[in-house]
């Protein structure tokens, strides 16, 4: 079997793909970049585009020139065109329609009242599987672009080993032990409750897995990195990203009025917000509804959410036997020798680079996500070669500033983390940084004041540039990945799946919501 | 896409098992690592 298409598309899509980076690298593309904020992204249009352009170029030239021979270097090159073909939607999604969502967003939250490209979640995952649905239902996957979808599912895969990088073993340590318990003890309720009643409705092994991953952990990400594991149909991740999205975005606006209505403190809603939301970004949403002039609601939300997320490594394993074991019923075999056949080894790998992360090898090992504090001289006070000191620290005027409008706080604890500041002339722990960023977000002192206080937050977070780069390469994997795996739900698979997720995920999210919130009211009081 | 256009792998993959999918995820992201560690650390 040939699998090479004869096709000029290939080197069209490599033209478009090197012209783009061309017009961004001239500064054509100026007003459109400016417009959507890609800024920061232009380095990655033009390598990108002259690197996947110049592979279709070639590519494509030997597809319209050459006859095609059977054998593996007709088989593993004819991906490429789709593996292009992909690539161009990734790009429009991953610079054109996420940038153009935010910017809408934005521009719509004083109308609505809240932005929904954050409460929606409407980023490039959700478009990306959106762009790939439209692609396959409306226009259809052209016959020389088929062998290349085949591979998303790798492209996920590799994205997951990937997203171990992310995550250490010193950030879980860090946490509180309440935190921990109580997130545990849900996560694994929630797991655990959706395989069972996945299992009473008689709902496949897979959709059960990924729905109890994305229900359990951390939403999207998590159901994502489950999907291969349990091996998930392209629309039962679909509809398990939009169950736990939808979710969200409900319990986003019933947690602030719920928490205010039954007079929770600070700590237990961040605790209870932290624990029954499932997508960080709708978690900040609702600490921050819930107490819009302070900061101290998010900490503890960002402390639970950041603990729910550290907990994806041991579903995953958890995930990986339970799905070896499901699959193996009726036949009597050896469980050992079967988990050791068909354990997914990509889930070792995702565990190998969570171990390589937590030794410090890609980022000092307390850091979450590539975020670490570092207030050291060395690292806040720099000389270049020709003896030129650049200084992070406050300077004499900047101190003058904060000290003149200190008495406009009304809190000891901020003023005296103001005070330390003012001090030292640079913020001296990650606590002091946390209540400096309440002060901040009460809007409590002058524009000018607010600015040193960024610039000094600025000063002492850094972000591992290791660590950037692996967030870019996953980022583009799970496009490429997403915009694909779109690519394999077609409207009759999608009536096929029915409505049972949305009911189970409805039910367990509801029981962990209540649940939690029992707990929080009987057992956490101000101090974790 | 159906099973039957291709005559390797499934209609969800080019590779032959789960196993050789996993591994050739696993070579790369290594590889990546590797190179990211090298040149960027």
């Amino acid at each position: 079997m040939i699998y090479t298409q004869k096709t000029p598309w290939t080197l069209i899509i490599g033209i478009i793909m090197a012209g783009y980076a061309y017009l961004v690298q001239s500064g054509a593309m100026e007003p459109l970049i400016k417009f959507l904020h890609t800024g920061k992204h232009t380095g990655e249009m033009v390598g990108m585009g002259y690197a996947f352009g110049a592979v279709a170029i070639v590519i494509g030239l030997w597809q319209v020139a050459m006859k095609p021979k059977e054998g593996h270097g007709d088989y593993y090159l004819s991906t490429v065109a789709g593996v292009m073909f992909i690539m161009i939607i990734a790009f429009v999604v991953k610079w054109g329609l996420d940038p153009l969502m935010a910017v809408w967003g934005k521009a719509a939250a004083p109308t609505l009242g809240f932005d929904f490209f954050h409460v929606m979640n409407l980023n490039y995952v959700v478009m990306g599987i959106i762009a790939g649905i439209i692609t396959v239902n409306v226009f259809k996957i052209p016959r020389w672009a088929e062998n290349g979808v085949r591979l998303s599912r790798l492209g996920l895969k590799t994205g997951v080993i990937l997203l171990g990088t992310l995550y250490s073993l010193a950030e879980l340590a860090n946490l509180g032990r309440l935190s921990v318990v109580l997130i545990g003890f849900f996560v694994l309720g929630s797991v655990g409750m959706v395989l069972w009643m996945g299992a009473r409705r008689k709902i496949p092994n897979s959709m059960g897995g990924v729905l109890s991953a994305g229900m359990g952990v951390c939403g999207v990400s998590a159901s994502v990195a489950a999907a291969p594991v349990v091996q998930a149909k392209s629309t039962e991740i679909a509809y398990t990203i939009g169950t736990i999205l939808l979710w969200g975005v409900l319990m986003m606006f019933i947690f602030p009025i719920v928490g205010k209505a039954l007079g929770m403190g600070y700590i237990q809603f961040g605790a209870w917000a932290g624990t029954g939301i499932l997508n960080s970004a709708q978690v900040a949403g609702a600490a921050l509804a819930f107490q819009p002039n302070g900061i101290e609601t998010l900490k503890v939300a960002e402390i639970f959410n950041i603990t729910r997320v550290l907990f994806l490594p041991i579903i995953v394993l958890w995930l990986a036997v339970w799905y070896v074991k499901r699959e193996q019923t009726g036949v009597k075999v050896n469980l050992g020798q079967v988990i050791f056949a068909k354990f997914p080894v990509f889930v070792l790998g995702f565990i190998l680079m969570f171990a390589l992360s937590s030794t410090g090898i890609f980022a000092p090992p307390q850091h979450y996500k590539g975020k670490y504090f570092d207030n050291s001289d060395k690292v806040l006070v720099k000389t270049d070669a020709e003896g030129k000191v650049d200084s992070k620290l406050l300077k004499d005027q900047q101190v003058a500033t904060l000290k003149s409008e200190i008495d406009k706080i009304q809190s000891e604890q901020q003023k005296a983390a103001l005070a330390r500041l003012i001090d030292n002339k640079k913020i001296m722990s990650i606590d002091d940084d946390a209540v400096l960023r309440g002060v901040v977000n009460a809007k409590i002192l002058s524009k000018e004041s607010n600015g040193i206080l960024k610039a000094a937050h600025s000063a002492v977070y850094h972000t591992a540039k290791m660590i950037g780069t692996f967030r870019t390469f996953i980022t583009w994997f799970f496009t490429f990945g997403l915009v694909g795996l779109g690519m394999q739900i077609t409207m009759a698979s999608i009536k096929q799946a029915g409505g049972h997720p949305l009911v189970i995920g409805s039910v367990v999210g509801a029981t962990k919501a209540i649940g939690s919130l029992i707990v929080i009211m009987l057992f956490v009081r101000e101090t974790i | 896409m159906t099973k039957e256009k291709f005559d390797r792998g499934t209609a969800l993959t080019i590779f032959k098992s789960d196993r050789m999918e996993d591994m050739a995820a696993l070579v790369l992201s290594l590889a990546i690592a590797f190179l990211v560690y090298v040149f960027i650390g």
